[in-house]
C-alpha cells in the first residue's frame, strides 16, 4: 500500500497555490538563467575552440617594416611555417573610430559571413558583427573614411578577431572605437603602399603537441626569423589576446553563475524550511498522533519534504527547458555584445544538467532534511501537547511597562518570528549583494572614467619607438648613426613637454598571474608626477598600492617579462593616480637600474600636442580614450546585464518578504482572529502585525547594507586580483545606498499592501473553531 | 498474562518543583479485556495511558506486553512496536484536514500488513455516506468515529483512548461509546480507556481508579452493562 499522506501533497501544492507559484517563478527563472547560460557559454565556447579548425585560424603572425620579397618568403617557408599575406590597413573613420582592412581571406583566418554578402566590387565592405552594431551600421548603409566610401554588404566576424583587440598589448578590447572588415581584392589593391601593414600570418606544418612546447616552438622561431628579416612585431596564437581573450574570459564567468544559482537556492530552501516549520507547528498534534499510531520520523520527514522536493523538481525542468530556449538566446545576445563570435549550434550540455537540476535537487533535500529531522525530533508527546520548544523552562522576556503596549505587543511578535527574519535577513543580505552589483557597477565605472580624465598624468603621453633596425650587433657603425639619428629626431621644443623612460616589468605574486607594472623613471622636480623621486625613492601609484595592498615601506618584487632578472622595490610613498599600476622614480635612478645611458628616455609628457619630432620615432600617444577602455568595454558589455541583475534583485526582494510576512501572518491567524472578536479594527491589528515585519525590514536592510558592501568590496578585489589586469578604484555615491534603501522598502510596501488584505480576510471563527 | 505492569514510576520536574506523577503501579490486563482508568485530574491516569502506548518513559518499573519489554526497546523499536501493537484515540481527533474520511483511515490502515477492509470499516463506523468529506466538514462526533477508524483499520492489539467522549455532547458521546464496545466485541482488541467519567465504568471489564498517583481499586466488574444503557 502506498502512504496516503502523499495525497496531501498535491492538495498542499492547490492550496498554498501563491506561494509554491512565487517559489517556483523565481526558481525557474534562476535555474533558467543559469542553464541559459551554461548551455550558450558551453556551445559558444565549443564553436569558438573548433573555429581554429573550422576557420583555419593562424599560429601567429608577425609584422615586417616592408612587404617580404619572394626570396625572404621562400626562406622563411623552409622554417618550418607556411607563410600567408595578410596585409591591412587601419583607415581613420568618420565616425571616429579605426577601421582595419583586410583583403579577402580564402586560407587562413576564414570569415563566418553573418548576414548579407562578401564584397565582390570596388566600394563594397564587410563588417564586423559587433563592431557595426557598436556604431549602428547595418548592412546597406554607407561609410566613410575621408575621401573613400563603402556600402556595407554583410556582416561578418573574422576568425582571428574574436576580441576586437587593436593592438595586442592593450589592457582592454575595444569594440566600439576599433572594428575589423574586408573588402573585395580589388578595392584592398588601391590603398597606397604607405597605407599598408605589412602583417603575413603563419601555420605550424607539424603543430605543437601542447602549450609548453608552443612557446617553446615560437622562441625558436622568433630567433630564426629575426635572422632571416626585420621584424615589427610577432605575435604567436597563444599570445594573441584577439584570439585567446574570449576563450579564456568565456570559461572565466561560470563559476561565479553557478555559486549564484546554488546561493538562491539554499536562500529557497531555508524559505520552504521556514514554511515547513510552520506547518509542523500547526499539525503537531496530527504529527503527535501519527508518530504515536507508529509512523517513523522519516516517513514524516520524507512526507514534509515532497512538496519543496516536487516545487524544485518541476522548476528545473521548466528551467531547463527555459534555459535551453529562451535564456539561452539571453546569453547570447550578451556574449555577442562583448565579442565577435562566430555562429554556433546549442549543444547538450551534461553538466549544465547536473548543476542546475541535480545539485538544486540535492541542496533542497539537504537543507530540508536537516531541519525537519530537527523538528521532527521531539517526542509525539511534546507534538500531541503542542510543547515544541526545547529549552524545558522557557520564560517570557520581561519587557519594561513603560514601553506602550502597542510597542511591547510588536517586539514580542518579532521574538516569536526570529528565525523567519533570520531567513529575510539573509535574503535581504543577498538581494542588496546583487542590487549593489546592479548599481555600484556602473557608479564604479563612470567614477573610474571621471576620475581618470581630471587625474591625467598629461593631456599627452608621447611613446617613441625605437626602429627596429637601431639596434644592431653585428653593424656597430650603422648602430651608432641611427641612435645618433634617433637622438637628433626625436627631441622636442614643446615648452610642456618633459621626458620620462619607462619600462614594464611583470609582478611575482605567487597567488595571482603575472600583472604588467610600468616604471617610469621621471624628473626629479617633475611637473606631471609630483612627488619626491629624489635619490632612489620609489612612489607606487595609489592603483598599484590600492591592488596589491602596498604600503610605504613595503616591498615589491618584479621580474623581467620572459627573463629571470629580478627587480625589487622599497615604497616610499603613494602617488594619487590610478589610470594605472605604476612605479614612479628618477630618471636617473631608473636608467642605473635598467643599465641604460645617463640620458636615456623613451617619450615626453605633455600639456599640448608635440608636432615636431619625427612621425617614424612616435610610437603611440596615449591618452584619455586609451585609459579608459577597461571602463568603457565594461560599459557595453555588462550594461545589459546590470539591469537584469537589478530586477532579478528586486524580485527576491519581492518574494522573500511576500513568503516570509505570509508565514507570519498565518502563524497568528488565530491570535488575529480573536483580536478581531475583542474589537480591534483591521488597521489596528494590521499595525501590531506588519509594522512589526516593516521595522524588521528596515533594521534588515540597514544592518545588511554597510556588511554587503564591505563583502561586495573584498569580492571585487579579490576577482580584480585574480582575474583581470588593471584597477577600478569602488568608489559608488551614496545615493547608491538611498536607491537600495528605497528599493528594498518599496518592494516591502507591495508585500504589505497584500498581508493587509488578507489580515482584514482572516474570519473570526478561526479563534472560536480551534479551542483546545 | 498479556500486559503486565509492575511499580511504574513517573515524575516530573526537578528540585524543589518536582511531583511524582505514578508512584509504583502494578497492573495486569488479560487479552481482549475493556479496561477503565477512572481517577480526577493530575491523578496520572493519561500519564501511565502514555507510558503504555511507549510515548513517554516510565522513571524506573517493568511493563510487558505480549512477552515484549517495554523498557528494553530504543526509540526505532518503540515506533515499531506502537506501529505493530497499538491504536491511540485522543479527546482532540487529530485528523489531517487536507485528506478525506477514507484516506484518514487508509493513514492508519497503511501502518499495518494486514489491514481490515477499510470500506467495512466505514460501514460500521457509519460513516459510509461521508467518506469523501473533509474533516471541516464533519460533526465532532463523525470526526471522533473517523479517529477511532483510523486507530482500529490496523487491527491493533491494544487500542488506547484518551477521554475519546471529552469534547462530545451526552448523545455523541454514547454513539462512541456504542462504537468502541462494537469494535471490542468484534475485533477482540484489548481496550484501555482514560476517563474522568465515572459512568463509563459500567460497560469496563476491569475498572482501575487512580488517585494522586497510586490505584485505589482495581476490581472487575461482574455487572457489565453494554454502553447503549449508560446514563449520567
Amino acid at each position: 500500500m502506498k502512504n496516503p499522506l502523499r495525497r496531501r501533497i498535491l492538495r498542499e501544492l492547490r492550496q498554498e497555490f501563491p506561494k509554491y507559484l512565487v517559489i517556483f517563478l523565481l526558481m525557474s527563472l534562476s535555474i533558467g538563467f543559469i542553464s541559459g547560460f551554461l548551455v550558450a557559454d558551453n556551445s559558444m565556447l565549443s564553436a569558438y575552440w573548433n573555429s581554429f579548425e573550422k576557420y583555419h585560424v593562424e599560429d601567429g603572425h608577425f609584422r615586417t617594416p616592408k612587404a617580404m620579397n619572394k626570396a625572404q618568403k621562400k626562406r622563411v617557408n623552409q622554417l618550418g611555417i607556411t607563410l600567408y599575406d595578410q596585409f591591412y590597413t587601419d583607415q581613420a573613420m568618420d565616425n571616429e573610430t579605426t577601421l582595419r582592412i583586410f583583403a579577402p581571406r580564402d586560407t587562413v583566418n576564414l570569415v563566418c559571413l553573418m548576414g548579407g554578402r562578401l564584397p565582390e566590387e570596388t566600394g563594397e565592405i564587410i563588417l564586423d558583427r559587433l563592431y557595426a552594431r557598436n556604431n549602428q551600421i547595418a548592412v546597406g548603409d554607407s561609410i566613410t573614411a575621408g575621401a573613400r566610401t563603402w556600402t556595407v554588404v554583410g556582416i561578418a566576424a573574422l576568425s582571428d578577431y574574436s576580441t576586437l583587440f587593436s593592438d595586442n598589448n592593450d589592457t582592454m578590447f575595444d569594440s566600439i572605437r576599433f572594428g575589423v572588415g574586408v573588402v573585395s581584392r580589388e578595392d584592398f589593391s588601391l590603398f597606397r603602399d604607405s597605407e599598408l601593414m605589412y602583417s603575413y600570418a603563419f601555420t605550424y606544418e607539424s603543430p605543437p603537441a601542447d602549450e609548453a612546447a608552443e612557446k617553446d616552438r615560437a622562441e625558436d622561431l622568433l630567433e630564426d626569423l629575426t635572422q632571416e628579416i626585420k621584424l615589427k612585431s610577432f605575435v604567436p596564437r597563444f599570445q594573441n589576446q584577439a584570439i585567446k581573450f574570449t576563450g579564456e574570459d568565456m570559461g572565466s564567468d561560470k563559476a561565479m553563475m553557478i555559486i549564484l544559482l546554488y546561493m538562491i537556492i539554499a536562500i529557497l530552501a531555508f524559505v520552504f524550511a521556514v514554511t515547513t516549520s510552520n506547518t509542523i507547528i500547526k499539525e503537531a498534534t496530527v504529527i503527535g498522533t501519527l508518530r504515536a499510531s507508529g509512523y517513523t520520523r522519516g516517513e514524516l520527514i520524507r512526507h514534509y519534504m515532497a512538496s519543496p522536493l516536487l516545487v524544485t523538481l518541476i522548476s528545473a525542468v521548466t528551467g531547463n527547458i527555459l534555459g535551453y530556449t529562451v535564456f539561452r538566446k539571453v546569453c547570447e545576445w550578451m556574449y555577442y555584445n562583448s565579442y565577435s563570435l562566430p555562429t554556433y549550434t546549442v549543444l547538450w550540455n551534461g553538466e549544465a544538467f547536473m548543476e542546475t537540476t541535480l545539485v538544486p535537487m540535492f541542496l533542497m533535500a539537504l537543507i530540508n532534511f536537516l531541519i525537519l529531522r530537527r523538528a521532527l525530533a521531539l517526542s509525539p508527546l511534546k507534538f500531541i501537547r503542542r510543547d515544541l520548544t526545547r529549552k524545558k523552562q522557557r520564560r517570557a522576556m520581561k519587557l519594561p511597562y513603560i514601553i506602550p503596549f502597542f510597542s511591547r505587543f510588536r517586539f514580542r511578535v518579532v521574538l516569536q518570528n526570529l528565525p523567519n527574519y533570520l531567513t529575510l535577513f539573509v535574503g535581504i543580505a543577498f538581494a542588496n549583494l546583487l542590487l549593489m552589483f546592479g548599481l555600484g557597477l556602473p557608479m564604479v565605472l563612470d567614477n573610474f572614467q571621471e576620475s581618470i580624465t581630471t587625474h591625467l598624468l598629461s593631456n599627452y603621453q608621447v611613446m617613441l619607438t625605437l626602429p627596429m633596425d637601431t639596434v644592431n650587433e653585428d653593424h656597430k657603425l650603422e648602430t651608432l648613426f641611427s641612435m645618433m639619428q634617433f637622438s637628433a629626431g626625436a627631441e622636442t621644443e614643446n615648452e610642456t613637454a618633459e621626458k620620462f623612460n619607462i619600462h614594464a616589468l611583470d609582478t611575482t605574486y605567487e597567488q595571482y598571474k603575472a600583472e604588467e607594472i610600468t616604471i617610469y623613471g621621471i624628473e626629479e622636480d617633475s611637473r606631471y608626477v609630483p612627488v619626491d623621486v629624489s635619490g632612489s625613492r620609489v612612489y607606487a601609484s595609489s592603483a598599484f598600492a590600492d591592488k596589491y595592498y602596498l604600503k610605504p615601506g613595503d616591498t615589491v618584487t618584479l621580474r623581467e617579462k620572459y627573463e629571470d632578472d629580478i627587480y625589487s622595490f622599497t615604497i616610499d610613498g603613494v602617488f594619487d593616480y590610478i589610470g594605472g599600476l605604476d612605479l614612479f622614480m628618477s630618471r636617473e635612478a631608473f636608467n642605473q637600474t635598467f643599465d641604460e645611458d645617463e640620458d636615456a628616455f623613451a617619450g615626453y609628457f605633455s600639456d599640448t600636442p608635440i608636432t615636431d619630432i619625427d612621425e617614424e620615432y612616435v610610437g603611440t600617444v596615449i591618452d584619455v580614450e586609451d585609459l579608459t577602455k577597461v571602463s568603457r568595454q565594461l560599459q557595453v558589455s555588462m550594461g545589459g546585464m546590470m539591469s537584469l541583475v537589478n530586477v532579478f534583485a528586486v524580485v527576491i526582494f519581492i518574494v522573500l518578504m511576500y513568503l516570509l510576512s505570509k508565514i507570519i501572518i498565518e502563524k497568528n491567524a488565530q491570535s488575529i482572529s480573536l483580536a478581531k472578536i475583542l474589537g480591534y479594527t483591521n488597521g489596528e491589528i494590521s499595525r501590531l502585525y506588519i509594522l512589526s515585519t516593516s521595522a524588521m525590514v528596515v533594521i534588515c536592510l540597514l544592518i545588511s547594507m554597510p556588511l554587503v558592501y564591505r563583502a561586495l568590496v573584498e569580492i571585487l578585489h579579490i576577482m580584480l586580483l585574480n582575474e583581470m589586469t588593471g584597477w577600478l578604484p569602488m568608489a559608488v555615491k551614496p545615493i547608491m545606498f538611498v536607491e537600495i534603501f528605497l528599493a528594498g522598502v518599496g518592494s516591502y510596501a507591495l508585500v504589505a499592501l497584500v498581508e493587509y488584505r488578507r489580515i482584514r480576510h482572516v474570519p473570526m471563527d478561526t479563534a472560536l473553531k480551534n479551542v483546545e | 498474562m498479556f500486559l503486565s505492569i509492575h511499580d511504574i514510576r513517573k515524575s516530573f520536574g526537578s528540585g524543589d518543583s518536582r511531583v511524582e506523577v505514578l508512584k509504583g503501579i502494578d497492573l495486569e490486563i488479560e487479552r481482549g479485556e475493556f479496561c477503565v482508568l477512572l481517577g480526577p485530574s493530575g491523578s496520572g491516569k493519561s500519564t501511565l495511558l502514555n507510558i503504555i502506548g511507549g510515548i513517554d518513559a516510565a522513571d524506573s518499573g517493568e511493563i510487558i506486553i505480549g512477552g515484549e519489554r517495554m523498557a528494553e526497546m530504543k526509540e526505532r523499536q518503540l515506533t515499531l512496536y506502537r506501529r505493530k501493537h497499538l491504536g491511540y484515540i485522543f479527546q482532540m481527533y487529530n485528523l489531517i484536514p487536507n485528506l478525506t474520511v477514507r484516506e484518514n483511515i487508509e493513514v492508519g490502515a497503511y501502518l499495518s500488513d494486514a489491514p481490515l477492509p477499510v470500506d467495512d470499516l466505514l460501514q460500521t463506523l457509519g460513516l459510509a455516506e461521508h467518506r469523501d468529506k473533509l474533516p471541516n466538514q464533519l460533526s465532532g462526533g463523525q470526526q471522533q468515529r473517523t479517529a477511532i477508524g483510523r486507530a482500529i483499520v490496523k487491527n491493533p492489539d491494544i487500542l488506547l483512548c484518551d477521554e475519546p467522549t471529552g469534547a462530545l455532547d451526552y448523545k455523541t458521546s454514547k454513539e462512541i461509546l456504542k462504537l468502541i464496545e462494537t469494535v471490542n466485541q468484534k475485533y477482540g482488541n484489548t481496550i484501555i480507556m482514560v476517563t474522568h467519567n465515572g459512568a463509563i465504568r459500567q460497560m469496563a471489564d476491569r475498572v482501575v481508579r487512580l488517585r494522586d498517583g497510586r490505584i485505589r481499586d482495581n476490581v472487575l466488574n461482574a455487572d457489565k452493562v453494554p454502553a447503549e444503557a449508560l446514563d449520567w
